[in-house]
């Protein structure tokens, strides 16, 4: 009762420290009044038909730092993420390899005709996200991790019996997931061996052509904006984000025996 | 007189301070079940302040996995190690 007290009354004094601080003015002026510099500078840059050679042809400011202004920075948050990945991942590896013998039936005939269109409402919703990324709030990691929601649910309702009926296997995942790793690469190159072959200049991460460098993505494709790399980048990665979720999903929901025989012995140290 | 911003700062500290309410609430209760829900509700919640904050691409993000994939996995975690918190 009395770390029920003390809890609760450390929380209400944090709340009101935070509050005192945040009206007394800690954040700055609330709401701001204006748009800070750099906001401003990237605004009226990323779509700015009057400077192409500092614009990213995409409406959408966000996704425009995220892979060309900022992208480097963001190729390093993608080794991070998938380095995760890679990790869990090898530490059962040979979980895939483990063939499945108990045939789930699933859950009752109700929900998997409900899953069955939720399924499809959410694929859809991530396609948009992803493929829209360079026009509309939303990209890459956003779409995937809307579309890592379906084979989730899927894997679920109908069980992993569902999966292996339809061929989507262990592999096949893994060769998506790094093909669209390889191809998300090699968009950030595909300028410079452009360049390198025709003997022009270009760099790493290049999108719309720069003053000295002409090589550039096409902007538009047909009459819409198609933000050059952008587009490419987001559908690589929405690809190589949904399918890495779901291996480590299908690793999560194997049986408890296979995963606790992969770690058994860690406890004497080999 | 209440004007528009006002009231997106009204409904963003309605929604701050719900989450802490659903903190507490979820470090509290013993049945893990109803502390996946209780984070999850605090999860919308913050989901709603980043709406409001005009941050629509966290929301995509936080939303999929704070209320998707979050909740599923502890919910694979809770089915291994038991439901109830037991108090020794």
């Amino acid at each position: 009762m009395l770390r029920d007290l003390v809890f609760a009354s450390l929380l209400i004094i944090i709340i009101l420290a935070l509050t005192y601080l945040t009206y007394s003015g800690g954040l700055g002026d609330l709401p701001p009044r204006d748009v800070r510099v750099i906001a401003s500078n990237y605004l009226n840059l990323t779509y700015n038909q009057g400077i192409t050679w500092l614009w990213a042809a995409s409406p959408e400011a966000v996704t425009a730092i995220v892979w060309d202004y900022r992208g480097l920075d963001t190729l390093f948050e993608t080794v991070v993420f998938y380095g995760a990945i890679l990790a869990a991942l090898t530490l059962f590896r040979s979980v895939s390899k483990v063939p499945e013998f108990v045939s789930s039936a699933g859950l009752s005939l109700v929900v998997k005709r409900v899953t069955a269109i939720v399924t499809l409402a959410i694929l859809a919703v991530a396609a948009s996200t992803a493929l829209h990324g360079h026009l509309t709030p939303g990209g890459g990691f956003q779409g995937g991790a809307i579309a890592s929601v379906a084979p989730l649910l899927l894997l679920v309702v109908f069980g992993k019996q569902f999966f292996i009926e339809r061929r989507i296997s262990y592999s096949k995942l893994l060769t998506i997931r790094n093909a669209s790793l390889a191809l998300l690469g090699f968009t950030s190159v595909a300028l410079l061996i452009l360049g390198f072959l025709t003997g022009f200049q270009a760099y790493i991460f290049q999108n719309q052509a720069k003053i000295v460098s002409t090589l550039s993505y096409p902007p538009y494709l047909l009459d819409v904006p198609l933000g050059g790399s952008l587009f490419f980048f987001n559908l690589f990665e929405f690809l190589a984000v949904a399918s890495g979720f779901t291996l480590v999903f299908t690793i999560l929901l194997s049986r408890d025996e296979t995963l606790r025989k992969e770690l058994e012995g860690e406890e004497l140290g080999y | 007189m209440m004007d528009y911003v006002d009231l997106v700062f009204l409904i963003m500290g309605i929604s701050a301070l719900s989450s802490v309410l659903f903190t507490f609430l979820t470090v509290k209760t013993k049945d893990l079940m109803y502390a996946v829900v209780f984070s999850s509700v605090q999860s919308v919640a913050y989901a709603l302040i980043y709406f409001l904050l005009l941050a629509p691409d966290i929301v995509l993000v936080y939303v999929a996995v704070s209320v998707g994939i979050y909740p599923l996995i502890i919910i694979l975690l809770i089915k291994k190690v038991g439901r109830y918190e037991v108090v020794t």
